[in-house]
């Protein structure tokens, strides 16, 4: 186990590496940070150009700008924001929480529902519950999220007033943005529960479970699920890479204080710092979360474990 | 018995109506604003965001005021005068100004800012170059300083009423660092900071001792929102009692008037948009064409059906507020018959190509593009469109001269001085006109930024906006309106043209 742990963490930090020099590169080939600062100007000559630019630290040669933004990240120091010049890292510290608490109410909300749902579809299979299931499933999987927003936000927002339409403030203002998430991935994920419970429900155990007099909410529940939780949990956390970079768009409907706000800003204000870092955090988080998986089929399944 | 029964029932009466009293006094009357860009900073010499003056105006005050009717009152200054041939400028300051920190203000706060405008800390953000005609500043006595000036500059009167000549407090600075006036700004206007949340908001209370009154309302809070429909929906729930520009687009006017509870309010802005030519190369070289162009397309109709109606036509690159702006030109009509026969004489064959270059993200001037294309099409040229992120397009493309025959200009400048605009449009060499080199106008574009008359100068301003527009060298379509989302509970706001918005009078109900 440690020596496939360790494994697996030389990869993520190889990963990183990549990710953020492939990044630091791309943002600045789309042009001058000075110049966007300056646009509203007028009047700036070269000369003031030039000294807006030594106060950035972007005069300087691409790699010794890349290593100096490694060396911070030691000491989670991702220097300092172009617009305004607020520590990067205060940022994240506020934003990232704020990512992390919508997605994962978005993977509880989506997991909470769909497995019970799709379990139900599996064993009726072919009968009106699964049907049922099945169409409503694939409805939920046809919506493109921002017009759901958009729709959820006009329905409860300004016809009900029930719910603020944006900004996080409170357990109410997570339940538009969490629901429009968590509604898609559901769709996905009961398709995926139905059909690898199909699978694990042939399973001889599963018969000789059944044989031994087990409730049936015991086998479903203790002897299916677990043995088919290991494809589950692989999507599950593949899932949640992806969600992080779909909130953005949510994010912005929303007017969500998380990472995909920041970086939305920090893309259009060539904010590099910003940039870097939101990008890093992500693909950390991302990484982290490919490990957990892998640590957890150590956990769900002996056989992973003793290999 | 009785009598103190007595008693304790007066007292218990006054007690009850003196709080009563004071909640009604107290009664707080708060405004939420969604501005659409946190622009990070609130120090004055960090940004250029007209973002940063929707919500700054209420913090700082400079030596002069410019209001929403746009003409120069006193600030912190209460007069100037105007020496040695506008190279020297004289300021009495009001006295008795307190910063909301309780710090005096008086002559050495107007040094000090200033020494950090045009010093180290000026050196990192883009407002110093604004100011460069400032030498020096000296302390004649408490409540008088001299301004020395490297040339006379005739708009420097009106940029002390904005932007990195708002006065900041010295020992305030000095005391808790430059980072921490970045999020915790300091000045004498008539609200104080109160708190600030990075990408979120800020939030502002009023200032009671502001030299110029109190304001009516107690607490401005803003919020950043940077999405359209997320700004009009929170207007719509009554969440936000106004939004302000650049947010609400032409396409969302009718959803907030449609809503009994909202309003929409507008002011002619210095906003103007154009379609510039490249008179270097191309078939937009010629004179001629180039007006046969102007001719070919229906700007009003534009206006009444793209616009919606809140814009108005220009004759030249500037708004009718832009000082320099002359009333008696009249845009070239619409004349598509006009157009054809120039096109004829000029010796272009029908069909012939012409790009017209614009910013991709602005869907309504890409209608707006459209519809110009088509008319285009209609005297018989093939014209495309060629959009280009924004950045992309005014950093990369335009600067180098890489543009079709035709691109987009969209431009404003909070100073409302036609110099602001003509001199970078047109002068030889300049960023933003990387084709044209006309030395006569060159001439008459320097020769008015040394002059402080203020009518000499407007003539010349006036003579420059009727030379470009004879040669031709844009196709001057509009000045946008700015527009602001509101609701009806508030009273007593007045829009403004440049985004500078002090919300003094403001009450809400």
């Amino acid at each position: 186990m440690a020596n496939f742990l360790m494994k697996r963490f030389l990869q993520a930090i190889f990963v990183l590496l990549a990710v953020t020099l492939i990044v630091a590169f791309a943002i600045r080939l789309t042009g001058d940070p000075a110049l966007m600062l300056t646009q509203g100007a007028g009047s700036v000559t070269e000369a003031d150009l030039m000294l807006i630019r030594d106060a950035l630290g972007i005069n300087k040669p691409f790699f010794v700008q890349y290593f100096e933004f490694l060396k911070g990240l030691f000491s989670f120091d991702f220097g300092r924001s172009f617009m305004g010049g607020t520590p990067v890292s205060d940022l994240i510290s506020k934003s990232l929480p704020a990512t992390l608490m919508l997605a994962v109410s978005v993977m509880v909300v989506s997991i909470i529902i769909s497995i019970p749902l799709g379990i139900k579809a599996a064993v009726s299979k072919g009968k009106w519950a699964d049907q049922t299931i099945r169409i409503v499933s694939l409805i939920g999987l046809s919506f493109p999220n921002f017009w759901l927003a958009l729709m959820l936000v006009l329905t409860f927002s300004i016809w009900l007033q029930w719910l603020p339409p944006s900004g996080m403030d409170g357990f109410a203002s997570f339940l538009m943005p969490a629901f429009t998430m968590a509604i898609i991935l559901t769709a996905t994920n009961v398709r995926l529960v139905r059909s690898s419970m199909l699978e694990t429900l042939q399973a001889q155990y599963i018969m000789v479970a059944r044989a031994k007099g087990l409730s049936e909410n015991t086998v479903l529940y203790k002897h299916a699920l677990r043995n088919c939780a290991i494809p589950l949990i692989t999507y599950f956390g593949l899932q949640f890479g992806s969600l992080l970079g779909g909130i953005v768009i949510i994010e912005r409907v929303f007017n969500w204080p998380g990472l995909g706000t920041l970086a939305f800003d920090a893309v259009s204000g060539r904010d590099y710092p910003v940039l870097q870092a939101v990008i890093t955090i992500l693909s950390m988080l991302i990484v982290s979360v490919n490990l957990l998986v892998d640590i957890a089929y150590g956990l769900i399944d002996p056989r992973i474990r003793t290999e | 018995m009785s009598s103190k029964k007595y008693l304790t029932s007066v007292l218990k009466t006054l007690v009850v109506t003196s709080s009563l009293a004071a909640a009604s006094v107290s009664f707080a009357s708060t405004l939420t604003v969604s501005s659409p860009q946190d622009p990070g900073s609130w120090d004055p010499i960090d940004t250029f965001l007209v973002n940063w003056a929707s919500v700054a105006t209420n913090i700082y005050d400079g030596l002069t005021y410019r209001g929403p009717d746009l003409k120069l009152q006193p600030g912190l200054a209460t007069s100037w005068e105007q020496l040695d041939n506008g190279t020297r400028i004289r300021f009495t300051l009001r006295q008795g100004v307190k910063f909301h920190n309780g710090e005096s203000f008086n002559a050495a706060s107007v040094k000090f800012t200033f020494d950090r405008l045009m010093g180290d800390e000026g050196k990192k953000g883009p407002q110093r170059s604004n100011y460069s005609a400032i030498d020096s500043v000296e302390v004649i006595d408490d409540n008088t300083v001299d301004f020395h000036l490297k040339a006379a500059d005739p708009v420097l009167l009106t940029k002390l009423a904005g932007y990195g000549a708002m006065i900041v407090p010295p020992k305030y600075i000095q005391e808790k660092g430059e980072d921490f006036f970045n999020t915790h700004p300091v000045g004498t206007g008539p609200f104080k900071f109160a708190s600030y949340e990075p990408k979120v908001g800020i939030k502002l209370e009023a200032y009671a001792n502001h030299w110029d009154g109190a304001p009516k309302l107690t607490n401005l809070n803003y919020r950043f929102i940077s999405e359209p429909s997320t700004a009009v929906a929170e207007l719509q729930s009554g969440r936000v009692d106004l939004v302000i520009p650049p947010t609400i687009p032409i396409g969302m006017i009718t959803t907030i008037e449609k809503d009994p509870n909202l309003k929409i309010v507008t002011t002619i802005s210095p906003t103007v948009y154009a379609l510039r030519f490249n008179t270097q190369n191309g078939i937009t070289k010629d004179e001629k064409v180039r007006k046969a162009l102007i001719y070919g397309v229906d700007r009003q109709a534009i206006i009444d059906s793209i616009l919606g109606g809140q814009a108005a036509q220009i004759a030249s690159f500037q708004s009718a507020i832009s000082f320099g702006d002359d009333p008696t030109m009249k845009p070239l009509p619409y004349d598509p018959k006009k157009a054809m026969q120039l096109l004829k004489e000029a010796g272009i064959k029908p069909g012939t190509k012409i790009q017209i270059d614009i910013r991709g993200n602005d869907a309504t001037f890409n209608e707006v593009s459209q519809a110009v294309a088509s008319y285009l099409q209609m005297v018989g040229l093939n014209a495309s469109i060629q959009p280009y992120e924004t950045n992309v397009l005014l950093n990369d493309i335009i600067p180098a001269g890489k543009t079709g025959e035709m691109f987009q200009q969209s431009w404003g400048g909070w100073t409302l001085d036609y110099d602001n605009t003509a001199y970078f449009m047109y002068h030889t060499g300049e960023k933003w006109n990387p084709y044209d080199s006309d030395l006569a106008l060159d001439k008459q574009l320097e020769s008015q930024r040394s002059i402080t008359d203020r009518a000499k100068r407007e003539e010349i301003l006036k003579s420059i906006a009727n030379y470009t527009a004879n040669r031709a060298l844009e196709m001057p379509l509009y000045s946008l309106n700015a527009i602001f989302g509101i609701s009806k509970r508030v009273k007593n706001f007045t829009p403004v043209p440049d985004s500078r918005l002090r919300l003094t009078d403001v009450t809400v109900e």
